[in-house]
């Protein structure tokens, strides 16, 4: 299991698998230059990357809306306070919508887009919602520890995402009292980041609330701080092991168990390769999480130097996320990035708002991205991405007359024709359709699939104009195996 | 059209065209063959479908993160509620009384004229044994109406579409969000997501080879291919289905159901004043869905908000008045449009709360805790047992009725449905419906 795949099968179509799983997707002059790498030395240059400074979105320090808040607070009368408070909340709407085009902006632009990729999947895995937590920056703050450490070793990263100032408030720790401690966390950890129900008992989780006592926010600065005074330091017996137990301690123990590498490891390959591992790769799996000590990056280049990673039950068999499905068509075409209130619509239409995943278990994926509703909202964006996104046409309500700073959405201009389509392709419709089939479908050409956009080209008037190109992207972009990858 | 082609842009063109295109919904050959033997299977079946526009309807209302049952329905002459939850608990006065012993929240007030008038049934004390206090758990157990210990992958209502709904349109049911509930996960995968209305419907190309290809791609022309499967569109069963069919069989299902919704929508309005929240929207778009005359046999739409961990006493208080006031415009609405002796609505929630208010002026996760329903059909009253107080499990309400019981009662004497069949085995039933 898990053996390197035979370089005689390592080709364009590998090499472009690879660059849509561990990433977003390439232009065809970027698969090529991973191709000619080779499997090692791609996989390697993927995955030793680390992250670019990047700067943090212009609202994003400590004390972000700290002068609103005070304006709540100092209200001196009950409508004043309304206002203020009116205010604050659309402050944050506001710059949560930013946060998220901060983000696609960054991997749609990154050179290491394996970096963003990962970022993306733990996000999913400690799923954290803006509905709860406040100010805005604590979101951002959690995006780069998740970043800083998504590929180094897991334990650590547990660790670091237990101080993190959003996930302490999402899950009620940064409030839990030494008297009667808050379980959420206790719970979450166990059931959803670690190890999964059935392998811990309630005994387990009430035990493991007790070591999580003493967790504080800093107010000034939003940085972890613990508090001594708070925390419940007598003996707790958790998972059959009996001692003072801190956090930290209780995360070692935790992955210490078995069942912890089968989680993480069987997670990670549902999320790059295919939804259901067989039982004795999930246990390869784990045997090779659990000998690395759970160093993230020997496991992760192991995972896609794999066979099994390159085999045909893994290929064209994900549905894009929406996140996916987006940045994709961002990265390899020329489409224009629209702006942050059509961003965030459109990705809560078709069901993935970063920073605000459904619930702590984050998003289920594969095929509960798809019912009509959505897939339907899917050819709309396609349309409108490559003819130049109308907000109105997109269905976006127009902002409540109420909402006093909310950015106005902009139309979008259409997709840079010119950019990717040279003269003399628009005198060859059959050298066109080709191109752009390999870039929009990430692949080389399926002859069967390709003759149809080639024989309903062949009726358009030569030299091919843009509308006709445009057409012809959206109809590539309308099909179900446009959504699969 | 009045306006010069030329002029327009193409965009604008094609926007007025397909506004003003007459909705004539042409039926390829392969699909019209398609449902002919879907329905010769549905002949043959032994079960007796209820057809036509005087079919039951069930909607079904969840209510997501946990309602705190204790402070729903309140047991306001027991001392140790009182004692338990000195600052949540809801002063005597407050408490709208049912009877001698329990009353609504007064956020449910606009809930007790439906009371009074005969429409509301409460059932108290639901859960079931070995409860699960995880979310995700535990409301796949209420999903799948599965035993604590099993796993169950199809939800209850797909179940019942699958033994009761053969060659049913995919409109048999609708939810008003995003996504598919568990609940609705068939053998034979079916069901159609509303998200936002305005957003219903493939944008149709003018050009006829466009839309041709854009057919042919998507599994809508006879003999058509997606490069790489096929053939799975004839038969109903999607399970197992690979992602690309799965694709092609919700882009078919799409088309086929949009048509008929917007025509439908068309032709109804609201007759009630609905509270300006998305509960009140979702239940306003349902009846006007009826009224027009859609085949669904079950709607599901949800409220979310109610896992109340901090600060409980005005979350819950919005929560609850959004869900009264919603439910009282949707009857009202029902009424007017003389549809209600027709529809239940059941609430459900995948647990209750904890009966010891916490240290950050909330609940936790707890267990057993009521269900409202409500509709033209119903018996109302009080039902089942409101939880003692004064024997806990491990802080926990002890249930006394268990949530398949409601849902048996309603699959058997609403929706004329071997409730046996679809639920694993008998549940007693109760005799709200």
């Amino acid at each position: 299991m898990l053996s390197p795949l035979a370089p005689s099968r390592w080709n364009f179509d590998a090499a472009a698998h690879l660059t849509v799983r561990a990433g977003f997707g390439g232009r065809p002059d970027e698969i090529q230059k991973i191709q000619a790498l080779g499997l090692e030395r791609a996989v390697d240059m993927l995955v030793d990357a680390t992250p670019d400074h990047y700067p943090p979105p212009a609202w994003a320090d400590p004390h972000d809306q700290d002068e609103l808040r005070l304006q709540v607070q100092e209200a001196l009368t009950p409508e004043q306070k309304q206002l203020a408070q009116k205010l604050l909340n659309e402050q944050f709407r506001n710059e949560m919508k930013d946060l998220t085009r901060w983000w696609i902006t960054r991997m749609v632009n990154t050179p290491s887009p394996f970096i963003e990729k990962m970022t993306l999947f733990w996000h999913g895995h400690f799923a954290t919602s803006g509905l709860k937590v406040r100010p805005a920056f604590k979101m951002w703050l959690q995006n780069e520890t998740l970043r800083r450490n998504a590929l180094g070793n897991f334990s650590t990263l547990v660790k670091s995402i237990s101080r993190d100032p959003a996930m302490m408030v999402w899950l009620d720790v940064a409030q839990s009292k030494k008297e009667n401690p808050n379980e959420n966390f206790a719970r979450e950890i166990m059931e959803l980041f670690t190890l999964g129900e059935g392998h811990y008992t309630e005994s387990d989780v009430k035990e493991a609330a007790r070591a999580f006592t003493g967790y504080r926010i800093n107010g000034p600065d939003q940085s972890f701080k613990f508090a001594q005074q708070q925390f419940d330091s007598g003996l707790k017996n958790f998972m059959g092991k009996t001692g003072p137990w801190n956090g930290d301690q209780i995360v070692d123990i935790i992955v210490s168990q078995p069942q912890c590498a089968r989680l993480i490891g069987a997670k990670i390959w549902k999320f790059f390769a295919y939804d259901v591992p067989e039982p004795n790769l999930v246990d390869a799996l784990a045997s090779e999480l659990r000998n690395g000590r759970y160093e993230l990056r020997p496991f992760l280049k192991h995972l896609f130097s794999s066979e099994e990673f390159y085999s045909s039950q893994s290929r064209d068999s994900q549905i894009k996320s929406p996140v996916q499905l987006l940045v994709q068509a961002l990265r390899t075409l020329p489409i224009p990035l629209p702006d942050s209130s059509v961003l965030e619509f459109a990705l809560r239409q078709m069901g993935q708002v970063p920073f605000f995943p459904p619930n702590v278990k984050g998003w289920d994926g594969g095929k509960s991205w798809i019912n009509t509703a959505t897939l339907t909202f899917r050819y709309k964006l396609a349309r409108q991405l490559v003819e130049g996104v109308d907000p109105q046409e997109i269905g976006m309500p127009k902002p409540p007359a109420m909402e006093m700073t909310a950015p106005r959405p902009t139309m979008t201009p259409p997709l840079l024709v010119a950019q990717i389509v040279s003269a003399e392709d628009r005198q060859q419709p059959d050298t066109l359709v080709e191109k752009l089939f390999v870039r929009t479908f990430q692949c080389n050409p399926r002859i069967e699939l390709m003759n149809k956009f080639g024989d309903f080209m062949s009726t358009r008037k030569v030299p091919l104009d843009d509308n006709a190109i445009r057409d012809l992207l959206v109809l590539m972009m309308t099909t179900p195996n446009y959504q699969v990858t | 059209m009045e306006q010069d082609i030329d002029v327009l842009t193409r965009r604008a063109f094609l926007r007025t065209s397909l506004l003003g295109a007459a909705l004539s919904w042409t039926i390829p050959v392969f699909l019209e063959r398609t449902f002919i033997t879907l329905n010769a299977q549905a002949a043959d079946s032994s079960i007796q479908t209820i057809t036509g526009k005087d079919h039951p309807i069930l909607v079904v209302l969840q209510l997501a993160g946990g309602n705190d049952g204790l402070n729903t329905i309140i047991p306001f002459e027991d001392d140790l509620y009182f004692r338990a939850r000195p600052t949540l608990g809801i002063p005597k006065g407050q408490v709208v009384a049912l009877d001698n012993f329990v009353g609504l929240n007064p956020s449910l007030a606009p809930l007790k004229g439906l009371y009074d008038n005969g429409n509301l049934a409460i059932i108290q004390g639901v859960g079931y044994p070995n409860p699960n206090r995880s979310h995700f758990r535990s409301t796949e157990i209420w999903q799948t109406a599965s035993d604590p210990q099993q796993t169950l992958t199809k939800g209850w209502i797909g179940r019942y579409f699958d033994n009761c709904c053969n060659g049913a349109d995919p409109t048999v049911g609708v939810v008003l969000g995003e996504q598919l509930p568990q609940a609705f996960s068939a053998a034979n995968p079916t069901g159609v997501a509303i998200g936002r209305p305005g957003n219903l419907g493939f944008d149709r190309e003018n050009d006829p080879d466009e839309a041709r290809l854009f057919s042919e791609l998507n599994g809508m022309e006879p003999g058509s291919m997606s490069g790489d499967s096929i053939g799975t569109l004839s038969g109903p069963n999607k399970s197992g289905m690979s992602a690309l069919e799965y694709l092609q069989r919700t882009a078919l299902d799409a088309q086929v159901s949009t048509d008929k919704i917007k025509q439908v929508l068309r032709g109804t309005k609201n007759e009630a004043a609905y509270p300006k929240n998305q509960l009140g929207s979702s239940l306003s778009l349902i009846s006007r869905l009826i009224a027009g005359g859609l085949p669904t046999r079950v709607y599901y739409a949800s409220q979310g908000g109610y896992d109340t961990h901090a600060g409980q006493i005005n979350t819950h208080k919005r929560l609850l008045n959004d869900l009264a006031t919603s439910l009282a415009a949707f009857c009202d609405d029902l009424k007017a449009k003389g549809i209600f002796d027709r529809v239940i609505v059941m609430t459900f929630s995948e647990f209750g709360r904890r009966v010891h208010e916490n240290a950050n002026g909330g609940t936790d996760h707890g267990t057993a805790a009521p269900m409202f329903v409500c509709g033209g059909g119903v018996k109302p009253g009080l039902y089942g047992k409101q939880p003692t107080l004064g024997s806990l499990d491990a802080g926990d309400l002890v249930y006394s009725v268990d949530f398949r019981s409601v849902y048996s009662t309603i699959l058997s004497h609403w929706l004329k449905a071997p409730a046996a069949q679809i639920l694993g085995r008998d549940f007693p039933k109760l005799s709200f419906v």
